[in-house]
């Protein structure tokens, strides 16, 4: 238009909606897609869907090329091609969209775009308004467009079909057209709530398609008709779900109780099949699909989405369970945590422990007292129930044994099952960490949900305190350091159960004051020494920082020693820095482990013992990647590396101190050749009488004048491990430990938890798949293990990929209850026959996995009867309701067909009426005149209770009239 | 500088103690060779940036004291790695029965199972040798590792070595993108479903 070139025109424009040149841009848009998608000509076997925006007016539209997709036709059937071409020479000039009207094989389909389903398209492009509220409502809006469609496949020659989507769209409604060669094609729609009585049988419809195609020829060449009926069986007489939710009574009261905290439900809450559809389709097929219960609700999917949603929750722990639980304890809390800074202050005063932990207990006592049961998240009885669940050495009345934590005789504790807390990066399943994630689950779901998680955490750390004031290790976890390889959680715990092994066994020895065995090695044997041990204890009191077993010393930390080291040699203490050996053999040997093979020092020739030594610390991922971090920074200069190594070698000094302790007078050789045996180099050499000798000496890089080793060892002074300075401060680690604890969100929590809940959910799920052997599910579930195990071993997995997860579970767990639903309602177990067994079971699993399973034999074969059965016993009960006259049975209306006047017959049926009836009528007539082409129509009418639809396509032949 | 790295990848180098990991080490990062070299105490560490197929990769390397003292310290290195270079002497046998051990012990703290493994026999240079070529092979291939064999004192096959491993990870895939594929690549959900009666929407019959 002119119009575009002016600049104020253009202004106005904008403003005007009803401008002609907007009608005619939008048509040029739709023509320059229709080019651009390459729908020009014959445009089958083109790319399936594509989609672009356009606004017209304020008004945005999308357009969306749409393909039948695996319902594209393989073969037409014979019959039509055959009348068509009889009729009409032209055969192959009209659109393949066209043809596709009378082909038989889009008849049906069990899933299918609905375009598909009423035309029998396999290509067409819709216009549909981008938006609900932009629904073309009125008749002049709805002209305009199906003209400009019009206008646009005129110009363009595209024989796709073009659909517009008119109003609502929850009404599916679409008109259409479809160009050829002097052909065209109205694609016409007709959607009632309330169905006109002659709608309802056969005849008024054929009467409905005769007159819409006004054919003119007598008599009217043969109609071809489609039919398919489809009931529904909501009723499931005889079989009832079994699944009841699960007592929660019983788990507080009965005896099992407590077990069942450690087992996830499984299952769906409600039957997960709502219904059975049965088609039936005339002439030749008889097919059932099933119909999954859109209200789904299964027992692991939901725990565990549950669980997740608490880690969005932001609340601390005591703004859960609410302040005022607290103000009344705060005067004593600030107690216990002045007392416990004291404990960890360097102070010179030992504190008497024993009084601390009595005051840390009674104020767990007085908590639990002033929170009172009505304000309790949780009531005792569930609360006791699940503490002796995950502490059931609590019952016994000495629950300090530890061997009850490092038991592995699980029997199945190789096995893959097992192991799967290594890629899941959980914990194992038989942990303590397992079972408090499985408890907060529970909790969380039954038992007051996030208010019960708090409940239950604040519970959990109040115990960890006390195991921890009163020496009880902590069940559940494999003794030895932290496994890097469960959650954090995990080794949170077990370093705490390290240091309470640590300090029970200090606290032991001080006691009998008989053993002097390090605590750390309690498992090795130490060599005794006399009570004399004990003088030199005392002596050492005094000196602060010295003795291993001071209370008060926080300061080391492995990478401190650089100072310790200065500090060590400012001593001056008996300076064995000359290494005199002569001075040193008088001194008494001390903290020897056992004789290291037959070798002896090399200076008198005396035995050279292993010396018993500090077990280096034990360290959770956290801690050892902040210690990475730390050395990382020292950067890649030489003075950087000393001094890493310099941080790094507390413990090589604490070896030879403890190897000069053992081995009184040794050298630098003695201990290499224990320590690092090929850096002492043994060669075998004549001396001057003629004797082969092995001489031996330091390798070179022990050699280098002031390297690292030789200055620890010249640092070193002979103190045994038990009277050095610890290198692991059990006492500081464990308060970290409970520190980081007691300050856990019940969001931290979930997020610590999350991969043993998906861990347990998957064990859950495989368990129940081994028992109905679904092969289909077997690959998911390796699937979601792998998938899991990828994403859950990066430190911060996303929320959508963790949903990703619980949603695949969910799904399986879904399959696994329909599965089960399905051999309940089919019998497969109860059924003796080895052959129809099989027969059913194949029929059973091909329900779970397509979408419509042929049944074969159709009312005669295994399947069949049983369906029949279904449906005699559903409609039994519904008989005496009336509806079944608004429905005839299929019998029935195929005898309509031939006579329609005739008045239905009230004969008594066993089957209930379908639930939707589907007709497809189609023919070849020449229209609009005599002489016109013999063209394809055909009409569409489904009927179900509440709604009718008819989808007429007519063909017309435009070259001639 | 770091701009066009495209990626930092962590490198582990364990192996028995006075194969010369850290002289393989020196040798790769500052191209010489350092006879007075000390005993690694705990755990080294070097950085440096090589350039694969014309990608850039700056290695965090971490050397590893092959002393039995330490090792308790040092199972926090194999952490996150992507690589292991896995040292032995072909001068000495026992260095090479004891590759069996430290597979274990990778297999025990590696916290994921796809990571590169490159065995390398050290100190061609010698005379002495006393492991064959062929037996370092027939080793990586039944542990599905790389193979060269080096002189860290004549820089034989030390550069190859790292470049391998590299090019190996980058190959590997998921196995250093990780931390970056949130940003690109955009997961598949699941297609809307039924659209209720939109143009969109699949729907059976009913
Ligand atoms: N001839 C020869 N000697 C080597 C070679 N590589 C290392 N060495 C020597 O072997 C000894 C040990 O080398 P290091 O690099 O310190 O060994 P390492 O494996 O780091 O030992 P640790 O730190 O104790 O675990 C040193 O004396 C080196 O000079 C080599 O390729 N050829
Ligand atoms: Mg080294």
């Amino acid at each position: 238009m002119a119009a575009d070139s002016e600049p104020e025109s253009e202004v106005f424009e904008i403003t005007d909606f009803t401008t002609a040149s907007e009608w005619e841009r939008f048509i040029s848009k739709v023509e320059e897609v229709l080019n651009d998608w390459k729908l020009i000509g014959n445009s089958l076997g083109k790319p399936l869907e594509k989609k672009e925006d356009y606004i017209l007016h304020d008004r945005p539209f999308k357009m969306k090329l749409n393909s039948g997709k695996e319902h594209v036709i393989k073969f037409c059937l014979k019959m039509n091609i055959l009348i068509f071409s009889l009729l009409n020479v032209f055969v192959d000039v009209i659109p393949q969209s066209m043809q596709d009207l009378l082909c038989m094989n889009n008849d049906f389909p069990p899933r299918a775009h609905c375009l598909v389903r009423w035309y029998g398209l396999r290509e067409f492009v819709v216009i549909a308004p981008a938006a609900n509220h932009d629904a073309v409502l009125s008749e002049s809006k709805c002209n305009l467009l199906l003209s400009s469609v019009s206008i646009a496949l005129g110009n363009t020659g595209c024989q796709v079909p073009l659909f517009v989507q008119i109003h609502h769209k929850w009404r599916r409604m679409y008109v259409g057209e479809c160009q050829g060669h002097g052909v065209r094609t109205d694609f016409e729609m007709v959607h009632l709530r309330k169905v006109p009585n002659q709608y309802t049988h056969l005849s008024g419809l054929l009467d409905i398609f005769k007159s819409k195609i006004g054919c003119p020829l007598t008599p009217l060449p043969p109609v071809s008709i489609a039919i398919r009926f489809t009931y529904v069986l909501q009723d499931w007489q005889q079989y009832f779900w079994p699944q009841q939710p699960p007592d929660i009574d019983a788990l507080v009261g009965g005896e099992v109780g407590g077990l069942e905290f450690g087992k996830l439900p499984f299952g769906a809450c409600e039957d997960p099949i709502s219904e059975l559809h049965l088609a039936t389709t005339w002439p030749h097929l008889t097919e059932g699909i099933i119909v999954d219960n859109d209200v789904y609700s299964f027992y692991v999917g939901d725990f565990v989405t549950e669980f997740f949603k608490i880690c969005r929750r932001k609340e601390s722990t005591d703004e859960i369970l609410g302040r005022s639980t607290f103000e009344e304890e705060g005067r004593e809390i600030a107690d216990i945590t002045h007392a416990l800074s004291k404990l960890t202050e360097p102070a010179p005063v030992p504190i008497h422990k024993l009084s601390v932990s009595n005051m840390v207990h009674s104020a767990k006592k007085k908590i639990r007292k002033h929170r009172g049961v009505e304000e309790s998240p949780l009531n005792n009885d569930v609360l006791n129930t699940i503490l002796l669940f995950l502490f059931p050495d609590a019952a016994s009345e000495k629950p300090l044994d530890g061997s009850s934590s490092t038991d592995n005789n699980n029997p199945v504790s190789e096995s893959e099952d097992y192991n799967l807390y290594n890629q899941f990066k959980s914990a194992p399943s038989d942990s303590l960490t397992y079972k408090l994630a499985l408890c907060l689950c529970m909790i969380n779901f039954y038992h007051g949900g996030l208010k019960g998680v708090a409940h239950l955490w604040q519970e959990f750390v109040l115990e960890m305190r006390f195991r921890w004031e009163n020496n009880f290790l902590i069940p559940g976890l494999a003794s030895g350091p932290p496994d890097l390889r469960c959650c954090l959680l995990h080794q949170k715990l077990q370093m705490l159960n390290c240091c309470i092994e640590r300090k029970k066994a200090r606290d032991e020895g001080r006691k009998t004051n008989t053993s002097d065995m390090y605590p750390g090695d309690a498992g090795r044997a130490g060599d005794q020494l006399g009570p004399d041990n004990l003088k030199d204890m005392d002596k050492e009191k005094g000196e602060v920082g010295k003795s291993w077993d001071s209370w008060s010393d926080s300061e080391e930390e492995f990478f401190e020693c650089l100072s310790d080291t200065e500090e060590f040699k400012g001593n001056g203490q008996e300076s064995n820095k000359k290494g005199g050996p002569k001075e040193m053999t008088s001194l008494k040997p001390e903290g020897r482990l056992y004789q290291h093979g037959k070798l002896t020092l090399l200076h008198n020739g005396e035995p050279l013992y292993i010396p018993v030594t500090q077990e280096p610390a034990p360290m959770t991922e956290d801690l050892l990647e902040e210690q990475s971090e730390v050395l990382a920074k020292l950067g890649t200069s030489a003075e950087g590396a000393h001094l890493r190594a310099r941080m790094q070698s507390a413990c090589l000094l604490s070896d030879m101190e403890s190897f000069k302790a053992a081995n009184p007078g040794c050298f630098l050789e003695d201990f290499v050749r224990w320590y690092s045996p090929r850096d002492y180099i043994e060669e075998e050499v004549i001396d001057e009488k003629g004797n082969m000798v092995l001489k031996g000496e330091l390798s070179a890089r022990m050699k280098i004048p002031s390297n690292m080793w030789v200055e620890a060892w010249e640092t070193a002074k002979p103190i045994p491990a038990r009277r050095q300075r610890r290198l692991f401060d059990d006492t500081r680690e464990a308060e970290k430990v409970l520190h980081y604890l007691a300050v856990q969100k019940p969001a931290d929590l979930a997020r610590h938890l999350l991969p043993c809940v998906i861990h347990a959910a998957v064990l859950k799920v495989k368990e129940e798949e081994n028992l109905e052997n679904i092969s289909s599910v077997k690959k998911i579930i390796k699937q979601i293990i792998t998938h899991s195990s990828k994403v859950l071993h990066f430190p911060n997995p996303e929320d959508k990929k963790l949903e990703e997860i619980i949603h695949q579970i969910t799904n399986v767990e879904a399959i696994i209850a329909r599965a089960r639903s399905l051999k309940a309602k089919f019998g497969t177990e109860k059924c003796e026959q080895e052959e129809e067994k099989e027969d059913l079971e194949r029929f059973v699993s091909c329900l779970l996995e397509q979408p419509e399973v042929l049944v074969v034999g159709a009312g005669r074969g295994h399947a069949g009867r049983i369906i029949h059965k279904l449906f005699v016993n559903a409609h039994r009960l519904t008989e005496s309701s009336d509806e079944a006259a608004a429905m005839a049975p299929p019998e029935e209306e195929l005898k309509r067909m031939g006579s329609p006047e005739e008045r239905r017959q009230n004969s008594v049926s066993d089957f209930p009426p379908p639930a939707g009836r589907e007709l497809i009528l189609r023919t070849t007539v020449p229209r609009p005149a005599p002489y016109s082409r013999a063209l394809p129509q055909r009409m569409y009418s489904v009927l179900t209770k509440e709604d009718f639809r008819l989808a007429g396509a007519f063909s017309s032949d435009t070259s001639f009239f | 500088m770091d701009e066009d790295v495209l990626t930092t990848l962590k490198i582990l180098i364990i192996g028995e103690s006075g194969v010369g990991k850290s002289s393989l080490l020196l040798r790769f990062t500052d191209d010489t060779f350092d006879p007075e070299l000390a005993a690694t105490i705990g755990v080294d560490f070097k950085v440096k940036t090589i350039s694969v197929d014309g990608n850039k990769a700056k290695l965090a390397i971490w050397d590893t004291a092959g002393q039995e003292r330490f090792r308790t310290l040092t199972p926090s290195y194999y952490r996150g790695a992507q690589g292991v270079i896995l040292v032995y002497d072909v001068t000495r046998r026992d260095t090479f029965v004891k590759l069996d051990n430290w597979l274990n012990e990778l297999e025990t703290y590696c916290t994921r199972n796809d990571i590169v493994n490159m065995l390398v026999g050290n100190k061609i240079d010698k005379e002495n040798r006393e492991v064959d070529r062929n037996e370092g092979l027939k080793f990586a291939r039944k542990h599905s590792m790389l193979f060269i064999e080096a002189s860290a004192k004549t820089c034989d096959g030390v550069q190859c070595a790292f470049e391998e491993l590299v090019e190996k990870i980058i190959q590997t895939p998921g196995l250093w993108e990780s931390e970056n594929q949130n940003k690109g690549v955009k997961l598949t959900h699941r297609e809307e479903g039924p659209g209720g009666g939109a143009c969109g929407g699949y729907c059976s019959m009913l």
